[in-house]
């Protein structure tokens, strides 16, 4: 069995343990540097979202193999990758959270699973997320897009007050801002002056990978 | 646990309408036309009178008849490899009705006359359905003449299906033909007798009639031991009393004279205790098949099925609706919830609209996915340590992690595929996505289901000598005349035409 073949069985049995001892014997025996095995289980990723989208595999599934390869990735393939200078291989670097106010959180998660299995670099901030924190974070992180849920009609609001705190920063051209949430609409995302909106984990990957072409 | 059967009546009440069929029988009687099948009732016990067409049933006759059928039945496709067991306790799913109009959008009014070809395309969906067991000659081939229809369709039902089949008992010389054709196609009059493969439909005419035509195929069906539907349409305020205790009591007695007829034919053949019975409007004298009251008096049947213990049929699916509208939706599904709720042992009609006078294969998919729908329904809501999930909600809600949820825990991912139903063909994308695939309805998307079956459903072929034989079979059959069919069947004294199941027979029908 193949590298990959070893990952994509480890990523599909959900199991944690076995992707990380796996990457780290191949690193041991180098075999494999950690960019190439980054982009191999980016690649695995990109299988069980293409395979999601023919409802092959279960939301449940999409964001269980989300979660097991990301402890890999952010504490043995990250820091090597970053003490080595070497640029990181992604689409973009979203930064993505709630907006304050708001608690609702799995439309949001499910957009940031959706993005890493399509090979963004995702930092979620979770929920109840202030406007500064957002541009602090987006800072941290070198993000190009930052994404804002928003669930209620009274905390969406929150997403037009972080474009006009980018636009007095005079940072609004730095990041790429996307909205979404029930409430919102496409209509919506003009009004405030928004870069996008998508009302689906799909459609928010779709919108993602058109901002950064 | 699983859901209880719906039980629409009491013991007591049940029994009422036991006694109140037995004395229909034995004061009353049924109208039996065949002059020899009233000799052998009589040799057999039931009382003959040459000033009554009606034959009387003494009680005594029907109890011990009734010891003799079977509460179980084992249907086979056509090369026996597919089965479905009929029994008391469990629920099959069918088509049968007599539709002589197709759904056709790029036709004018909607519907177009049936021709052969969609008897065929009916019989390929059948087959690859999930939950529909059997057709019935349910779309009716107008391009074929009618002496020779049940020739085309077992031929066609053999080229094109794995599942079993089933036809009306329409004479003793289409049945004899059937039983003949059968025998070459599976290799045997023996192995169709132990293996039945068809299914057979005795009508019975309401009230209390037996016609001739039907008793000559139904005599057949018995004696081959192919499974036959005892199916009164009595119609509540026209053909039967107004009140359905009345019209139950009634049908009853009809359904137990097929019965017993059955027995006397060959003791130990396999019947369906049925109905498609129903009300008539009263407003217009229209019968009103899709109505509330059919939901009923199948749930009635049921009941009396079990009473009896013989298998129970009725309808289910149906709908007086002349469109793929609302109405049809809510009457097919409201009549096959209510058969499967009561526990009916073979629910039919699948496909069908307009009261069974029209298909659409459209409807046939649709209802294959009510049938998992409703058996999804039907098992209830299992309790247990697994399924309150305890550990489940501990582990979610003691997370560190804000806004967790149970959608990436294990308890979801061992389950997900099947702790719910998952439809097919009902949407539940959010606009948007349901918008950029297209903004089709449920009827699109069934339509495309149908051509992707249509392209791909195929069966082993059948042996190049049982064709030579089924051929040469049918060019004899296309010999016969109409006065030959006619003498046959004792219909000789008939005058004009005859009309079985919506479609006229006469010398004019045997022209292509």
């Amino acid at each position: 069995m193949s590298l990959k073949e070893q990952l994509q069985t480890a990523v599909l049995d959900f199991d944690e343990n076995k992707v990380k001892s796996i990457c780290k014997t191949s690193l041991d025996n180098k075999q494999a540097t950690a960019v190439e095995l980054l982009r191999m289980i980016g690649d695995v990723m990109k299988q069980v979202g293409d395979r999601f989208e023919k409802e092959e595999i279960f939301l449940p599934e999409l964001i269980a193999a989300a979660n097991t390869v990301k402890v890999t990735i952010d504490e043995l393939l990250d820091p090597i990758i970053r003490e080595s200078g070497v640029k990181k291989e992604t689409k973009g670097v979203v930064v993505l959270g709630t907006v304050e106010g708001d608690i609702h959180s799995i439309g949001k998660d499910l957009v940031g699973s959706f993005l890493f299995a399509n090979g963004f670099e995702v930092h979620n901030l979770g929920v109840d997320v202030a406007p500064e924190m957002f541009l602090e974070k987006a800072e941290e992180f070198g993000a190009t897009i930052i994404g804002m849920s928003a669930l209620l009609s009274i905390s969406m609001d929150i997403q037009r007050k972080f474009i006009e705190l980018l636009k007095r920063e005079g940072k609004r051209d730095k990041f790429k801002v996307v909205v979404g949430g029930a409430p919102t609409s496409e209509d919506w995302a003009k009004n405030i002056g928004a870069d996008g909106w998508a009302d689906d984990a799909i459609g928010a990957v779709k919108l993602c990978l058109g901002l950064v072409s | 646990m699983k859901l209880p059967k719906l039980e629409i009546f009491s013991s007591d009440e049940i029994k009422e309408i036991h006694n109140a069929s037995m004395q229909i029988l034995e004061e009353i009687g049924i109208n039996v036309e065949d002059p020899g099948l009233r000799i052998s009732l009589n040799e057999n016990g039931a009382i003959v009178a040459d000033d009554s067409p009606y034959v009387k049933f003494p009680n005594d006759l029907v109890k011990e008849k009734l010891k003799l059928i079977p509460d179980s039945f084992v249907l086979h496709g056509r090369d026996g490899d597919f089965t479905a067991e009929v029994n008391t306790h469990s629920t099959q799913y069918a088509t049968i009705g007599t539709p002589v109009r197709i759904y056709d959008p790029e036709h004018q009014r909607g519907v177009r006359k049936t021709v052969l070809t969609d008897t065929i395309n009916q019989i390929r969906i059948v087959d690859s359905l999930k939950n529909i067991i059997c057709s019935h000659v349910d779309v009716w081939p107008h391009d074929v003449p009618y002496l020779e229809l049940h020739c085309h369709v077992i031929k066609a039902w053999a080229q094109n299906s794995t599942k079993p089949y089933g036809l009306g008992c329409f004479g003793r010389l289409p049945s004899q033909d059937m039983m003949d054709l059968l025998s070459i196609i599976v290799g045997g009059k023996n192995e169709l007798i132990t293996h039945p493969r068809l299914i057979g439909f005795f009508s019975i005419t309401s009230p209390l009639s037996f016609s001739q035509l039907m008793t000559n195929g139904f005599e057949v069906f018995a004696k081959y031991k192919q499974p036959t539907i005892l199916a009164p349409e009595a119609l509540a305020g026209s053909t039967a009393p107004i009140t359905l205790a009345g019209l139950l009591a009634q049908t009853n007695a009809e359904i137990l004279a097929g019965a017993v007829l059955a027995q006397i034919y060959n003791p130990r053949a396999p019947v369906l205790y049925g109905t498609v019975s129903h009300i008539t409007d009263m407003r217009t004298g229209n019968s009103a098949m899709g109505s509330v009251e059919t939901g009923l008096i199948t749930a009635g049947i049921a009941q009396l099925g079990r009473y009896y213990n013989i298998p129970s049929r009725g309808p289910g699916a149906v709908t007086d609706s002349k469109l793929l509208d609302m109405q049809n939706g809510f009457e097919r599904y409201q009549t096959l919830m209510l058969a499967a709720q009561a526990g009916c042992n073979y629910i039919t009609c699948a496909g069908s609209y307009e009261a069974t006078l029209a298909e659409a294969l459209e409807l046939l998919v649709i209802d294959d996915e009510l049938v998992s729908m409703i058996k999804h329904t039907m098992e209830g809501i299992e309790v247990n340590e697994n399924t309150i999930g305890l550990e489940a909600i501990q582990r979610v809600v003691r997370s560190e992690k804000k806004g967790a949820n149970f959608l990436d825990d294990k308890h979801t991912l061992t389950q997900m595929r099947t702790a719910h139903f998952l439809p097919a063909l009902a949407d539940r994308n959010r606009r948007t996505s349901w918008r950029k695939k297209g903004s089709k309805d449920i009827v699109q998307r069934a339509r495309e289901k149908v051509n992707s079956i249509l392209e791909i459903q195929r069966v082993p072929p059948l042996a190049p000598e049982k064709h030579q034989a089924i051929d040469a079979f049918m060019k004899k059959v296309s010999k016969r005349s109409y006065e030959y069919y006619k003498e046959t069947e004792g219909m000789m004294d008939k005058k004009g035409t005859v009309t079985i199941d919506h479609v006229e027979i006469s010398e004019d029908s045997q022209k292509k």
